[in-house]
């Protein structure tokens, strides 16, 4: 048994409301506070309503490794990790993935440096980490590869509060009104980056117009957080004239949330690249079916809550979410089915795999 | 239970195709229109700030039809991290906030060299110009990096000199604006050199100061020119994916024993937004920690970094970062010039 430290401080690289990692650092806090560990979260950058409940990464304190434990949330190349490397306690990391470069570089190329930054940080931290957990099996894989000795999975702990917010009634009834003259409401939600492929959606949603349901219209909720992308995905919806049909809807309240969850049919994801994908579960939790591409952690977030497959040829998809919408048993195992998913990726599981991710480290030699 | 239904629907899709259904060349159809789209996007975020205002000359519009292209033009251009400042400055209304001068610098700028040519447009943008930056010319004649940034690089250049040798020979300072820096350098006796691209910089007579960018300049320079390269503001100034390149040029020129030090400004520094978002801001400037990266790639060791006192709320250079690598490899102009 190890000597139980007094603290075990979060460094992370930035944190801001409204974000699945930092939602996941103010959770990992709550559960090392109920484990009666003094907690405290350093970061480089902070948002706004932060201040206070977090702290600059200069002030993290250096106590004696024996006193003081260390986690560090890895997502990006940061300068954050070098504090973290240097820093004598005790080290875990806990793992959110990093996405390719090559998915995003041809359109943010300087985020790009910055991930090959952090595959680089990555597995510079292998040899100094105790242990490291992931929030999915297919994270913990990439630490292994990485040069990782102990790893774990502890899943995400996913902000729930959103889940339950009453819809907009504004924005249900002029849903309610759209749908009033046909067709199906398909959904995506997720920032606007490249490796979330919207494109491949909306590929999907034109095959679909043509083969099955020329009334279908799709809603892409999420921050344009890539202006050269959104100016292009803008573009092709214009070429393809689709613009009545698709509805960039941008960052949105939970109470708009909850109502694009409520009026939609079902979600579609076609993403590249996910790490565990939180908008899987909170379509769950909504009772949307699910089409997914099944890449990286999305098979096992899904699990058989949904359609996964194999390829994303915009018929393929357009097929699928065409069965999706007409087989109501098939439907209806989705939704029962999702039901559970959201039970085994509940806060409360979450959080005890955190902390039992915590007392194995206490418990080993 | 989904492999069935996942196979059913594959079933489904090939009896699709061989009907006909599908029309041939349907789906290849919709993936060549997004590469053109995408191609059309990207073109517009990465194209020369003059094209972006459109064919029409600057100098035959109107006012408010110059600030409306201005503004569109930051919209494009600098991104969602510098918005806010590009679009004070267009509107006539800017003033220079303490903690995003250099964005400013750079904004205006930019601003300068789409409207070259029209006095109307001249007027309008020197009625905006931040008055601290008048003149200046580029953010490394701040006083910020004249004074303490200034020091520290000295320092760093005059390490790892040869014996009896108290600072290298020759410097380059790209992109040096009006050469006040190359001005300062050469009083301390060194050999300094230095290449803009700006409107109003003029290739002096004597060859010292070349008017030229510095991915140019280097690209053309001969290897193992210099003993040390100055970056400053050209590192706030890159168009997209052009860092990597600027680290393996200026490694390139670099005499054994000699160092590159740059100077930018932190990108937390330069944004007035939540972090999350200002990482994925384009054309926001680089972490320390990233340069050091791009230049360790480049074939560079002894990486220093030299961050002042962000808690002093009186040290303004607080704002910007200084990083220094050396040359100590003495292959390392084979194995850069085999990676370009």
């Amino acid at each position: 048994m190890r000597v139980r430290p007094v603290r075990i401080d979060q460094v992370i690289p930035s944190i801001v409301e409204r974000d699945a990692v930092s939602h996941h650092a103010l959770e990992a806090q709550r559960v090392l506070h109920s484990m009666g560990f003094v907690s405290e979260i350093y970061a480089r950058n902070m948002g706004p309503g932060l201040h206070g409940r977090v702290h600059l990464l200069a002030d993290l304190p250096r106590e004696r490794p024996e006193h003081q434990w260390v986690c560090y949330q890895a997502s990006i190349g940061s300068p954050a990790a070098e504090v973290f490397a240097s820093h004598p306690g005790l080290k875990l990391l806990d793992y959110h993935n990093i996405s390719p470069a090559d998915l995003v570089e041809r359109w943010l190329p300087h985020l790009g440096e910055e991930i090959r930054l952090g595959r680089k940080q990555l597995a510079e931290l292998a040899p100094m980490v105790e242990l490291a957990f992931a929030d999915s099996e297919f994270n913990r894989v990439e630490l292994e590869e990485a040069g990782y000795r102990e790893t774990a999975v502890a899943p995400l702990m996913v902000d729930t509060t959103n889940f339950s917010s009453p819809p907009d009634k504004r924005l249900l009834d002029r849903l309610a009104e759209a749908r009033a003259r046909g067709g199906h409401d398909w959904l995506f939600v997720g920032q606007m980056l490249p490796h979330k492929a919207h494109q491949d959606v909306i590929k999907a949603l034109a095959c679909a117009r043509e083969l099955f349901d020329p009334e279908a219209r799709l809603h892409l909720v999420g921050r344009e957080s890539c202006p050269a992308y959104a100016d292009a995905l803008h573009r092709f919806v214009s070429a393809l004239e689709l613009s009545g049909a698709v509805d960039f809807a941008g960052s949105v309240s939970s109470g708009e949330l909850s109502a694009y969850y409520a009026s939609a049919d079902v979600l579609v994801c076609c993403s590249d690249h996910e790490g565990f994908c939180a908008p899987l579960l909170e379509a769950m939790h909504h009772r949307l079916p699910v089409v997914a591409y099944g890449v990286t952690a999305v098979p096992e977030t899904v699990l058989d809550a949904g359609i996964v497959l194999p390829a994303k040829s915009p018929v393929l998809v357009a097929t699928a979410v065409q069965r999706v919408l007409t087989d109501a048993k098939l439907r209806d195992e989705l939704v029962r089915a999702g039901l559970g998913r959201t039970q085994v990726f509940s806060i409360e599981a979450a959080r005890r795999g955190f902390a039992e991710s915590i007392e194995r480290v206490l418990r080993a030699s | 239970m989904n492999s069935e239904v996942v196979a059913e629907i594959e079933a489904q899709v090939r009896e699709l195709r061989a009907t006909g259904r599908v029309a041939v060349g349907f789906e290849d159809e919709l993936d060549a229109c997004f590469e053109q789209v995408a191609e059309a996007s990207l073109a517009s975020a990465g194209s020369p700030a003059v094209g972006d205002l459109g064919s029409s000359s600057p100098a035959g519009l109107s006012l408010t039809e110059l600030g409306r292209r201005l503004s569109a033009l930051a919209r494009r251009r600098l991104g969602p991290s510098l918005r806010h400042l590009e679009r004070r400055t267009a509107l006539g209304a800017a003033r220079a906030g303490e903690s995003a001068w250099i964005q400013v610098h750079v904004a205006v700028d930019r601003l300068e060299r789409v409207a070259a040519g029209s006095r109307v447009a001249t007027r309008a943008i020197s009625a905006v110009r931040p008055r601290d930056l008048a003149g200046s010319g580029t953010a490394a004649a701040h006083p910020a990096i004249a004074g303490l940034f200034l020091d520290w690089v000295l320092e760093r250049l005059s390490e790892g000199s040869e014996p009896g040798r108290d600072l290298p020979r020759r410097v380059l300072h790209a992109e040096c604006g009006d050469g006040r820096i190359v001005e300062m350098l050469s009083a301390r006796g060194l050999d300094a050199y230095g290449a803009d691209p700006r409107w109003s910089v003029r290739t002096r007579g004597d060859g010292k100061i070349v008017a030229a960018g510095a991915l140019e300049y280097l690209s053309a320079a001969q290897s193992e020119m210099f003993d040390a390269v100055l970056l400053t503001s050209v590192v706030d100034r890159l168009r997209p994916g052009a860092a990597r390149a600027l680290a393996q040029l200026a490694a390139r020129s670099l005499a054994p024993g000699g160092v590159v030090v740059l100077v930018s400004a932190r990108p937390e520094a330069a944004v007035a937004m939540d972090p999350v978002a200002a990482d994925l801001a384009p054309g926001r400037p680089l972490h320390p920690v990233t340069w050091c990266h791009l230049l360790a790639h480049s074939g560079l060791a002894e990486l220093a970094v030299f961050e002042p006192d962000a808690s002093d709320p009186d040290a303004r250079e607080s704002e910007v970062f200084a990083v220094s690598a050396r040359r100590v490899s003495p292959s390392l102009t084979t194995a850069i010039g085999a990676r370009l």
